[in-house]
């Protein structure tokens, strides 16, 4: 069957519709590439005498998503450079052709979908919500190899083709409009009479402004300081956005097109070579599953969530708040008492206000949004809601009570949601009447920024009602991953085991700066010490805690926690924790907390086994996590600590870095140090028998 | 005789002066809080709502139909239908009464009525004589033209006309609402004391009922405070302050901005049914519509507008003052108050009227005021757990409303 369907509109006017089959969405792969360059042969033969050639899509929300990407995640290095050579002189005949053309878009244009409108004359988007455009790739440690490293920079200029490129970019129309990347935005009803009108203005002629010529001086000037931030943001553990960087600027200057698409298959055969590039794409996969996974044994359709409602307008109850009224749904938002509840509601707004500030919302859909909550300090009648969502203070007792009200305000078919980090669904569940419909909602902090939600299920936990919620969190631009209840659940579990032992590594002469300078390197934003400021020394301290409680066997709270918060030093909050903070300043290590460490230290581990030791400690406890069935795939532990945690994402996560250094070796390191270091580094049974038996965590 | 309208539940903004705390918020703003905080707490399915009906005197520019802009952005379906209604002062009376008018005709059981208003944003006019002058500079073609058309304007022609004050001068008599006071304090020989008397009064009974009036209000969230108590009445209202106030109409006039109702910015909204839908929605109703009046009267004295509208409304009912367990007349200016009961036999008892203050305290923002006197009155009713309330407003350009409600 054919991808692409060719019509003539009129007298030497034609349109080429992509339409693959059987498939909600346009992608390239050789056959497609093939069939469009059959195509353009056709239209330029000298018998069409053509005038004029207009490209589309037939599909409802895309236009062209891109490359076939699993298929580029299998091919070796020369398949890879005869697949982006073939797309470039595929490309390249659009772009010479001796007539017009024009892309016009309506749905996603990412990547080589976006490349071939770069490759058209013009380019006009309709402006409907789901027209957005853009060259995503180096988020998934590619570049833009299909003529779009080198035709943007052509186009708009280096700076603003590196802006939309380093920062892999994806536009709603409007946005596309003001960045150049499309020249007109119609309603998607006229894109088809804007696209004619456009092929009247002839070919596009390039103008001096951004020719070779003048790339070359701007390159000369902007090159150190871009080299530079580059370096900043990514300590090189990114390469992608390196050699994007260094294909922009070299191509953009050379007088020689096909010399700045080689460029560019180099650097892209070389990327896909590359580890980090395989696990980004890995880490791609694995979000687009957490994307449409469904619940297992839950029927296949299930009732929408309409209406909602959020206990406490705390930071989490004010942020899910916003975002479920951002994503249309209406929210009755409860407190206890107007001030906690204005406090929550001017967070609200600060949220939906900085929205629009960053473009992410027109002022009408941020009063839209706004106008969707309704705060309330009494009871009101719940009969309307779909799903109660939970947010009060982390004390169990305080959520029961809240829970067996709930159970008697709600329908019965209504869902009841807490929000909790540590504690157990279950036993809440059983002060309620129907724990059938109990389920737990592990946002992240801050809700707005955090694409990680932990749907937690406890045995009782019906799967239609789990599945319900994870429909919503999907349909709402949220990740979930289902997580068994569990002391901690996942993401809490693995990353406390890692910050107690940073704890004690400190409170046995580990220095600040080395723990968290080893952990940055690894490819952490931001190091242990640092991140237990963040969340506050208090929170820390309970949380740990409760753990320590669960699993008494192989966690400690360390005993800086408690020394933390005896001297209030709390983090960040106060100003003071590991570090201090001061504002302009950027924070230094607080010479304060080693005096709290006990006298007669011994020689402090150096960074490498540092690095090494908290790394092992988090693969162990990953791989339990995966051993007690928690989540049904390592793939799923590995999405929820990335986006959870920030787990350096160039290493794929914890298990998909156990797999590239090898799970014998895991086994044989965690061993050793179990008997220098302590017995919490014994190796779980499931890394024990794997290193038996050889397996791995991934089959590919 | 067909069913009585019942109302469910009301509530209201509170009322804040103009330019204070809900300066920020237009009155579809407004109007939106109140009516969703009335639909949370009342639970009902909205899609149930036949129609949505509010009263506000000075729309803002950009919404035209208020009511339907205040429906949509309270969540009520787009296929419930909203209608605006202006009889300027009552016009919170006649949001409810149209209601009741629907139901009679048997065009719907269910609607969320009420009345808002934003006085602090008013929108300014242009002079008639300054948008001639645009309209010449818009027509110009050439340069000199131009500069011709640009050298007619003068300083003064950019002075605007706010709309309130347009508003609130009667077109037909051309007396501004103040002047139609003292109009009718000089020819009753109300005296200034008398009137600052019964203005402070208004504020101390209201301060006195601050935890009363507060149940029918809903915080309003801006910022990251609540804004939940009325600002109008001032403790430090005192006989020697309202003295020290100048006359605000007239040179020897006896009407100052103390005796009369302060401009205030403020929403409310009631949900009514039919008592049968209340029934079989399994609601409890606060109170019924027994009756109503609007009546004509000279716009030079609209203050006195109660005194025939309650006539009326007694020929139709056979209810007269003396039956009412409470009393609210509308307080636009004290000496339309005084010259009111001085015209009403039999007389109306002090400890039944107003007894929670009035607008000269509350604030008056023009739309909502009815709709407030009638959640005031009825919660009022239950708190005496008395039967009748008679409520009944003046209306600029010389009109009278009265309704009589009861407690269910």
């Amino acid at each position: 069957m054919p991808n692409i369907l060719r019509e003539t509109l009129e007298e030497g006017i034609f349109l080429l519709t992509f339409d693959r089959p059987d498939s909600d969405t346009n992608i390239f792969d050789f056959d497609t590439l093939s069939e469009l360059e059959s195509h353009l042969d056709a239209i330029a033969s000298p018998e069409h005498h053509a005038k004029g050639l207009i490209i589309t899509s037939a599909k409802p929300g895309v236009f062209i998503a891109g490359a076939d990407l699993l298929a580029l995640r299998k091919m070796n290095t020369e398949e890879v450079k005869t697949f982006i050579q073939r797309g470039q002189s595929v490309f390249n005949k659009l772009a010479a052709l001796p007539f017009p053309t024009v892309a016009a878009v309506h749905g996603a244009a990412f990547s080589g979908g976006f490349e071939l409108c770069l490759a058209c004359d013009w380019r006009v988007a309709s402006s409907a919500p789901e027209t957005t455009l853009g060259l995503p790739e180096t988020k998934l440690g590619l570049i833009p190899a299909w003529g779009g490293s080198t035709r943007l920079p052509r186009l708009l200029s280096v700076p603003k083709a590196l802006d939309v490129i380093l920062g892999a970019q994806v536009l709603p129309a409007a946005q596309a409009l003001r960045a150049g990347l499309v020249n007109e935005v119609v309603p998607k009803e006229h894109l088809r009479l804007a696209a004619r009108r456009w092929l009247e203005r002839g070919k596009y002629e390039p103008g001096f402004a951004h020719s070779p010529a003048v790339n070359a001086m701007v390159d000369a000037v902007i090159a150190p300081g871009e080299r530079h931030e580059v370096q900043q943001k990514t300590h090189g553990h990114f390469p992608a956005i390196e050699k994007a960087l260094e294909v922009v600027l070299k191509g953009s200057a050379s007088w020689d097109a096909a010399d700045a698409l080689e460029r560019e298959r180099d650097a892209i055969a070389e990327l896909i070579a590359s580890d980090t590039t395989r696990q980004l794409l890995n880490l791609h996969f694995a979000q687009e599953r957490a994307r449409k996974f469904s619940v297992p044994d839950a029927p296949a359709e299930v009732a929408a969530i309409k209406r909602t409602a959020v206990i406490g307008a705390g930071v989490m109850g004010s942020g899910i708040a916003q975002w479920l009224a951002a994503h249309g749904l209406p929210v009755i938002l409860r407190d206890l008492d107007t001030t906690p509840l204005a406090e929550g509601m001017g967070n609200i707004a600060g949220l939906f206000a900085a929205g629009v500030r960053q473009r992410t919302f027109t002022e009408r859909e941020a009063r839209a949004g706004r106008d969707r909550i309704s705060p309330v300090t009494t009871d009101v009648p719940l009969q309307r809601v779909d799903l109660v969502i939970e947010a009060a203070t982390e004390n169990l007792e305080t959520k029961k009570t809240i829970f067996k009200r709930l159970d008697e305000l709600v329908r019965p078919d209504a869902i009841l949601a807490t929000n909790t980090s540590a504690l157990s669904i279950s036993e809440l569940a059983a002060s309620t009447r129907n724990p059938r419909r109990v389920v737990g909602l592990h946002f992240f902090n801050p809700v707005h920024k955090m694409q990680l939600v932990e749907v937690i299920v406890g045995p009782e936990t019906a799967p239609e009602v789990a599945q319900r919620v994870v429909r919503l969190m999907q349909q709402i631009g949220k990740l979930p991953v289902l997580v068994k209840n569990s002391p901690g659940f996942l993401v809490n579990r693995i990353l406390v085991t890692y910050l107690a032992e940073a704890g004690a590594l400190f409170w046995n002469g580990a220095e600040i700066k080395d723990i968290d300078a080893a952990m940055r390197e690894f490819g952490m934003p931001m190091g242990p010490l640092r991140l237990i400021d963040e969340i506050g020394a208090d929170v820390a301290l309970e949380v740990s805690a409760l753990l320590a409680n669960a699993f008494p066997t192989r966690l400690h709270v360390p005993d800086v926690l408690p020394a933390l918060q005896g001297t209030g030093l709390l983090g960040r909050k106060v100003g003071k924790g590991f570090y201090k903070y001061r504002r302009g300043a950027e924070a230094s290590p607080n010479k304060e907390v080693a005096k709290l460490r006990p006298p007669g230290q011994l020689k402090p581990p150096s960074r490498d086994e540092i690095e090494q030791r908290l790394v092992l400690l988090m693969i162990n406890e990953a791989a339990r996590c995966l051993e007690e069935r928690l989540v049904s795939s390592a793939s799923e532990v590995d999405l929820a600590m990335v986006l959870g945690t920030s787990f350096a994402p160039f290493r794929g996560g914890p298990l998909r870095y156990a797999d590239s250094i090898a799970v014998v070796k895991v086994a044989e390191e965690l061993t050793r140090f179990a008997e220098s270091a302590g017995p919490h580094y014994a190796p779980c049974g499931l890394i024990r028998d794997m290193a038996k038996s050889g397996k791995r965590f991934y089959e590919d | 005789m067909s069913e009585r309208l019942v109302i469910i539940d009301g509530v209201r903004t509170p009322f804040c002066k103009a330019g204070t705390e809900l300066a920020s918020l237009t009155a579809d703003d407004l109007g939106r809080i109140a009516v969703d905080a009335l639909l949370t707490r009342t639970g009902l399915d909205t899609a149930l709502i036949d129609e949505v009906i509010f009263g506000c005197v000075s729309q803002p520019p950009e919404v035209a139909n208020i009511a339907r802009v205040i429906a949509l952005r309270a969540g009520i379906p787009e296929s419930v239908p909203a209608m605006t209604v202006h009889r300027s002062c009552a016009s919170g009376f006649e949001a409810f009464t149209t209601a009741s008018e629907r139901l009679a005709a048997g065009r719907g059981s269910i609607f969320v009525v009420g009345g808002t208003e934003s006085m602090s944003r008013q929108p300014a006019l242009f002079q008639d004589i300054t948008v001639r002058k645009f309209a010449e500079l818009t027509k110009s073609r050439s340069t000199k033209d131009k500069l011709t058309a640009l050298a007619a304007f003068r300083v003064a022609d950019f002075e605007p006309r706010a709309l309130v004050h347009v508003a609130q001068t009667d077109s037909f008599s051309g007396l501004s609402m103040g002047e139609t006071a003292d109009l009718l304090a000089r020819e009753d020989g109300l005296t200034r004391e008398q009137q600052d008397a019964f203005a402070l009064q208004s504020h101390q009974r209201a301060l006195a009922a601050e935890a009363r009036l507060a149940e029918e209000i809903t915080p309003v969230y801006l910022g990251s405070k609540p804004i939940a108590r009325d600002n109008g009445p001032r403790a430090d209202a005192s006989m020697a302050a309202l003295g020290a106030l100048k006359p605000a109409f007239e040179k020897y006039g006896t009407v100052s901005s103390g005796n009369s109702a302060q401009p205030t910015d403020g929403a409310v909204a009631l949900l009514v049914m039919s008592e049968s839908r209340a029934k079989e929605l399994g609601l409890q109703p606060i109170g019924a519509l027994t009756a109503y009046a609007y009546t004509g009267c000279d716009p030079a004295y609209m203050g006195l507008g109660p005194v025939s509208a309650i006539e009326k409304v007694a020929q139709q009912s056979k209810l007269t003052p003396a039956d009412a367990d409470v009393v609210e007349i509308h307080e636009t200016f004290a000496a339309q108050v005084l010259g009111v009961l001085s015209r009403i036999k039999p007389p109306i008892p002090p400890d039944k009227l107003n007894v929670n203050g009035g607008a000269i305290a509350l604030g008056h923002p023009l739309g909502a005021t009815g709709a407030r006197l009638i959640l005031t009155s009825l919660k009022e009713l239950a708190r005496r757990k008395a039967q009748r309330a008679l409520v009944s407003l003046c209306v600029g350009g010389g009109q009278g409303s009265a309704i009589w409600l009861e407690r269910i």
